[in-house]
């Protein structure tokens, strides 16, 4: 009996000793490079990264958007510039034209900003292989003097609407870069699915 | 439940109808539903007596105030509760649960 006992204290120990030596398991990143130099994120989308001083954002659950990307702009607060992919942008309809006026209904209600925001450009772009609408807005907050200039894409995935927009914020007497927009059109024009999305295979699985 | 109403063309699919429930007024329903755009009906359970009948009752988080917690509940077509889940609904798990019970039989 006193045997079986040393044996099991023995297994314990060295169970112990197992579990003390085992390394963390490092987070695994949720994207890869190819080797035509574009990111495959969850291998499910492809895509031209931004240059190196854009930060990876990403939202897990329950976020307005799913990942993008930020960069800290030079100047006063709150000169930054941020553009992210969005699978379920604000609004219901499956109609792009549509999905736009419900979208800007409650774009940026987070930032509990009075924005105002303003239409200076819509138009048809060409994206994911079909019809796509760009609309450029500007919204202004006179009480914090500051604000906020977006690009919105909407294109389809299967029968939904998805979106890419890109906000840049500045003081209110502050002046846009333009080189964030055409970063952002790089980003959404080389973007591409990989695999099929979940609801595309949920109606075409039988 | 803008999230349901992007999805109520799925729903149809599979033969499951879409009903809010909230303690909310009549007159804040209507108001609610119009600028999100709803075309499902919202029921106006103000005195929270549907509440007990599928397990919701007052969120503990909110003090003094009758803030019911959210729950996503599938009823079948006998009236039995086949799916309860708190919190936010799961779009893609309520949309696998009633693809499988429209496969099965089981309509919603």
């Amino acid at each position: 009996m006193r045997r079986h006992i040393g044996v099991l204290l023995c297994l314990a120990w060295a169970a112990m000793m197992i579990s003390a030596c085992a390394t963390p398991e490092t987070p695994q990143k949720p994207y890869r490079l190819s080797q035509q130099g574009t990111v495959v994120w969850n291998d499910e989308f492809e895509f031209k990264p931004p240059p190196a001083e854009w930060k990876i954002i990403q939202v897990e659950v329950g976020g307005e958007f799913g990942f993008g990307f930020l960069r800290v702009d030079p100047g006063p607060f709150p000169s930054q510039s941020m553009f992210v992919y969005d699978e379920e942008p604000f609004g219901c309809s499956t109609q792009l034209g549509e999905r736009g006026g419900e979208f800007f209904k409650r774009y940026l209600w987070s930032t509990t900003m009075i924005l105002d925001m303003q239409i200076l450009e819509k138009k048809n772009v060409q994206l994911l292989g079909g019809e796509g609408l760009a609309i450029v807005a500007e919204g202004k907050d006179p009480v914090r003097k500051e604000k906020v200039k977006s690009e919105v894409v909407f294109g389809k995935r299967g029968d939904r609407v998805v979106a890419f927009y890109l906000t840049q914020w500045r003081p209110v007497d502050g002046t846009y870069d333009p080189s964030a927009f055409e970063i952002f059109d790089r980003f959404w024009g080389s973007f591409k699915f990989v695999k099929k999305s979940f609801y595309q295979t949920l109606v075409e699985d039988p | 439940m803008e999230g349901h109403q992007r999805n109520l063309f799925l729903y149809e699919r599979f033969n499951a109808r879409v009903v809010g429930v909230s303690v909310d007024d009549v007159t804040t329903l209507k108001y609610w539903a119009k600028s999100l755009d709803l075309t499902f009906p919202l029921l106006s359970n103000v005195t929270g007596f549907l509440g007990p009948a599928f397990g919701v009752g007052p969120s503990p988080e909110v003090k003094g105030f009758p803030v019911f917690s959210r729950r996503t509940v599938i009823i079948d077509r006998k009236g039995i509760i086949r799916y309860a889940k708190d919190g936010s609904p799961d779009f893609k798990d309520i949309l696998l649960f009633l693809k499988k019970m429209n496969k099965e039989g089981g309509t919603p």
